[in-house]
């Protein structure tokens, strides 16, 4: 390994090797893409940015899960791929040397920062083929505002946004990753984190309060209140936090504090504060499709607000079954960290 | 490889053939939601075993089903834990508490649980009419 610098994000794993082959003035860049089990990644769309030029040259990678990104001026690139299921990937400073080939093995890992999905990548490949929007105006509430209401597909990811957590907060959740996240609350049948929408999920809203069920956490659903009331004077944390939320103009906005202190922050292991307050954007842009931004201040753990977007598409049809994780929940015990 | 598992990427207008030609098919989503995959499995240890269906339980986070293989040059049986998805993803993908049933005669490739016990997470299964249904990430030569 020489001649450029590793920069990870989204806890991706990769083996860089050079190794010399062609000639002529241009490089390339090539490699394998595998997902978080091992598993051959086709049809992936792997991305590299000219550092100098700001040029996107790109590469999917075949049904053997290679990629060859040929022909690249000589310089520096950003090597990035974001797939649904999986954190993103991203890795800088890749030096392109004229006439040489430069091995980028990505290893995705599971997970994401977005804690949207965070499911086997195979079904959410098979679920999303199966979406079929309804098309047609934004439905309505008596009272004139858009009804949210509905089953929703997992959320995919429109922009992962660009976190700055802080050392500490870096530090705690390298160990719960590099840990297998076997700690994680989600195992032992408690709220999954904060940030994770979905995966299906129902809304279900009234005049006064909208519900959130989701199919696969526990319990699944927290209330948001849209009659007005504050938020609590006294903090009274909650796994899912109190959330209150009012309209501007077509989008409700939801304000979410006071959190259990051992929820976690998002699928990637990050922490959070007492500090941590989430503003949530639900837009119904149509019958078929809800655009959410999701905004996370918590100076305790990120230095500065991280803001993401996402995007649902109706599950007409669909269901949400009950969740009951104690029910037989036989894996703690099987759980092995690192 | 047959050991290993091909994802079809999401791009507009891409078909994956595991998605749509295969008919039932079981997307586990196992670890990923409960727990973590690589906590408790290793796919290093990949496993196919060939026996008789004792118990299909039908339960969250995970169903199981467990099956019985006869020790060879004995008499004796050895039962094995197969960990699948939670009920709501495998409905969504066409499984339901009546596919597998006791006395199932089947075949199932996974990987072993990494502390050696008789648990496994169910990658693909099938039964003894031939027809294949995938338990977790489709099998590769079965995709395009």
């Amino acid at each position: 390994m020489r001649g450029f610098v590793l920069s990870l994000s989204g806890f991706a794993l990769l083996l860089v090797t050079l190794t010399a082959l062609g000639q002529g003035d241009r490089g390339t860049i090539s490699g394998d893409v595998k997902d978080p089990v091992g598993g051959i990644v086709a049809g992936a769309l792997v991305q590299a940015t000219n550092a100098a030029t700001g040029t996107v040259f790109k590469s999917t990678s075949s049904n053997d899960g290679a990629y060859t990104l040929a022909d690249l001026p000589a310089g520096s690139y950003d090597i990035s791929l974001t797939l649904a299921g999986v954190a993103p990937f991203e890795l800088k400073n890749v030096r392109v040397t004229a006439g040489k080939t430069i091995r980028v093995d990505i290893n995705l890992r599971e997970g994401s920062q977005l804690s949207t999905l965070g499911e086997d990548p195979s079904a959410i490949a098979t679920d999303e083929k199966r979406h079929h929007p309804p098309s047609g105006p934004t439905p309505r509430t008596a009272d004139g505002k858009p009804d949210l209401s509905g089953v929703w597909w997992s959320p995919r990811t429109i922009d992962a946004g660009n976190p700055e957590f802080l050392p500490s907060a870096v530090e705690i959740a390298r160990k719960r990753m590099e840990d297998n996240r076997k700690d994680s609350p989600s195992a032992r049948c408690l709220p999954g984190a904060v940030t994770r929408i979905g995966p299906v999920y129902q809304f279900v809203q009234a005049k006064d309060y909208l519900v959130m069920i989701s199919d696969d956490d526990s319990p699944g659903f927290h209330q948001i209140y849209l009659d007005g009331r504050p938020h609590p004077k006294e903090p009274d944390p909650l796994w899912y936090g109190d959330s209150i939320g009012h309209w501007e103009g077509d989008t409700l906005v939801v304000d979410r504090v006071n959190f259990e202190e051992q929820v976690w922050l998002d699928l990637g292991g990050h922490p959070h504060s007492d500090k941590l307050h989430v503003i949530e954007r639900y837009r119904r842009v149509d019958l078929g499709h809800l655009e959410t931004e999701v905004t996370v201040e918590d100076p305790g753990v990120l230095a500065k607000p991280w803001t993401m977007k996402r995007a649902s598409d109706l599950a007409p049809g669909e269901k949400v079954r009950e969740f009951i994780c104690a029910e037989n929940n036989k894996d703690v015990e099987h759980l092995i960290g690192r | 490889m047959r050991d290993r598992g091909t994802i079809k990427a999401q791009k507009p207008g891409f078909l994956s053939a595991a998605a749509f030609t295969l008919g039932l098919i079981i997307a586990t989503a196992p670890a990923f939601a409960h727990h973590s995959f690589v906590a408790e499995f290793d796919t290093k240890k990949p496993i196919t075993l060939t026996g008789t269906v004792t118990k299909l339980e039908w339960t969250n986070p995970h169903a199981h089903f467990y099956i019985s293989i006869s020790d060879k040059g004995s008499s004796t049986t050895t039962t094995w834990d197969f960990e699948l998805g939670s009920p709501n993803g495998l409905e969504r993908h066409g499984w339901s508490r009546s596919s597998l049933k006791p006395g199932d005669m089947i075949t199932v490739n996974g990987y072993r649980a990494k502390d050696g016990s008789n648990l496994a997470t169910a990658r693909s299964v099938t039964l003894a009419d031939g027809t294949k249904i995938f338990a977790g990430l489709p099998d590769d030569s079965q995709t395009q």
